[in-house]
């Protein structure tokens, strides 16, 4: 279970909004949304240990090596660096303690679940947005983290990246990983069962995604 | 040519051959690391570490005279300084970090000219600058074999996490604790090789060494496991040419090697088949 306590983030030295109280129950999926500059990102850095909290305190329950795998918008990763597809991927291997053949044979079912056979000695260089957000995912899909935190995981992906997104999603909630995501896609968050976090410098709302959808109306004067 | 100019001059000379041995090794650790300074957006960093050396190595000539450890825990402390230097001035106060190296690095050259000129013994500024084959002796040499042994060893042990923290440091902070201590690791060893090579190809053009064939590797390939040899035998070959050229048209050594190495960078930016300008199609042509 993911606790906040009284949890204050932001860049500056200024919070960004009024102390949080949450829990987040194992298993659970929330998906943070919220306007441009609000600190959806930087909620997510601060959960998943990479920046400090202003005030407060955040506990997720895992061990944070190991235990917490984070998703990194793509356009903090070097689409220049000289490797291949296949080379990103297996960097979710990390931690993992599986011999030589298991390893193989999950890096090859990964690659095929996410349709990137075809594209494994590719070098990044030549990858399309939508192609590097899908390696990025099963990278992420070979970490065996209790938190899996997503930062836009929907960028850059066509129909079929989408709904293979979802069916991981939906997977990884059956196996009992706690899952955060940011999204700007409301409309597109409120087809699924989903929890939402509004982050407003008013504060923070927690409902159902479904009635941030419904109110999308009201939304817009709240954040 | 016969193949006999390839080799005489180090089969007769034993200064010929220390210089080349020496040097080949620093080679084959200096290429790579400048593959991954170049990959992790730091390719000024070794120019401005080279200059950063001088003074710790003038300040140790002053105090003990020519001596081969005195030099390089002189270079080795100064180096360290000054990258860490310009990372907490960035760390403080925003400024970028190729920014405040360029406010470093005169200020560490002109102490350093500074301090030589104190000293008042003659130690030829041009000699520490721009190296001399001559400087080789066999302390030296297993001082360059072991620090090109050294270096390797720990480049293989920090491999996953520096090429990893280059390409996704966010992702690798998440899952490792290991990223800072790599680029910690990695940057010493910047400092180390180029500490050792001032003394056969001078302080300044052995950065030189270290840039240049990693900057021609890329224009070869796109392939991490192939760039890092490749820089490697790239910077060995022009070793054992510059040396030659040097011994032959009694040049110095240091900026022979470079300029061999130069040619071969302005030869691949021409002719490399990733991205070389004849192979280019991201200029278009109009009639």
């Amino acid at each position: 279970m993911i606790e906040c306590h009284r949890l204050q983030w932001g860049a500056g030295r200024h919070p960004l909004t009024p102390p949080l109280d949450l829990q987040l129950a194992v298993g659970s999926l929330t998906a943070v949304i919220g306007s441009n500059g609000s600190g959806k990102s930087s909620l997510l850095k601060v959960l998943a240990g990479l920046d400090r909290p202003l005030a407060g305190r955040v506990d997720v329950g895992v061990p944070r090596m190991g235990g917490v795998a984070y998703l990194p918008q793509q356009q903090l990763v070097d689409r220049q660096f000289p490797i291949r597809l296949a080379e990103l991927v297996a960097a979710g291997f990390w931690r993992s303690r599986l011999g030589r053949s298991e390893r193989q044979a999950r890096m090859r079912q990964t690659l095929k679940d996410w349709g990137l056979l075809e594209l494994q000695t590719q070098g990044l260089h030549a990858l399309s947005g939508g192609e590097l957000q899908r390696a990025l995912l099963a990278r992420l899909s070979l970490t065996d983290a209790k938190v899996l935190l997503l930062d836009e995981p929907e960028a850059a992906l066509d129909d079929v990246g989408l709904d293979l997104l979802w069916q991981h999603i939906e997977r990884w909630q059956r196996e009992g990983r706690t899952l955060v995501l940011v999204s700007h896609n409301l409309a597109g968050l409120s087809q699924y069962n989903c929890d939402g976090l509004l982050i407003a410098r008013s504060g923070c709302i927690r409902a159902p995604i479904r009635q941030f959808a419904a109110e999308r109306q009201g939304l817009g004067q709240v954040a | 040519m016969t193949p006999d100019i390839l080799w005489a001059p180090f089969i007769e000379f034993a200064f010929m051959r220390r210089a080349l041995f020496g040097s080949v090794a620093l080679a084959c650790s200096a290429g790579p690391l400048g593959v991954f300074l170049i990959l992790r957006r730091m390719s000024l960093m070794g120019d401005a570490i080279a200059h950063g050396i001088l003074p710790g190595a003038a300040l140790a000539f002053w105090l003990f005279g020519l001596s081969l450890p005195a030099l390089t825990a002189g270079g080795l402390v100064a180096g360290l300084g000054m990258a860490g230097a310009a990372a907490w001035v960035t760390r403080r106060t925003g400024l970028r970090e190729d920014a405040s190296l360029a406010a470093l690095y005169p200020i560490s050259l002109a102490s350093g000219v500074l301090l030589l000129g104190l000293a008042g013994r003659k130690l030829d500024l041009l000699h520490l600058l721009f190296g001399s084959a001559l400087a080789v002796d066999t302390t030296t040499l297993y001082g360059m074999l072991g620090t090109a042994g050294f270096s390797l060893l720990v480049l293989l042990v920090i491999f996953r996490a520096l090429a990893l923290d280059s390409l996704d440091p966010l992702f690798l902070r998440s899952i490792s604790r290991f990223g800072p201590l790599a680029h910690a690791a990695f940057l010493t060893l910047v400092v180390l090789n180029l500490v050792i090579g001032f003394q056969a190809i001078g302080a300044l053009m052995v950065v030189g060494l270290m840039m240049l064939p990693a900057a021609a590797a890329r224009f070869w390939s796109r392939r991490l496991p192939v760039l890092l040899p490749l820089a490697a035998l790239i910077g060995a070959v022009c070793v054992w040419l510059g040396l030659l050229l040097s011994f032959y048209a009694s040049l110095p050594s240091g900026p022979c090697i470079v300029l061999l190495a130069g040619a071969f960078y302005l030869f691949s930016l021409v002719a490399g088949p990733v991205h070389g300008l004849l192979r280019s199609t991201s200029f278009p042509m109009t009639v």
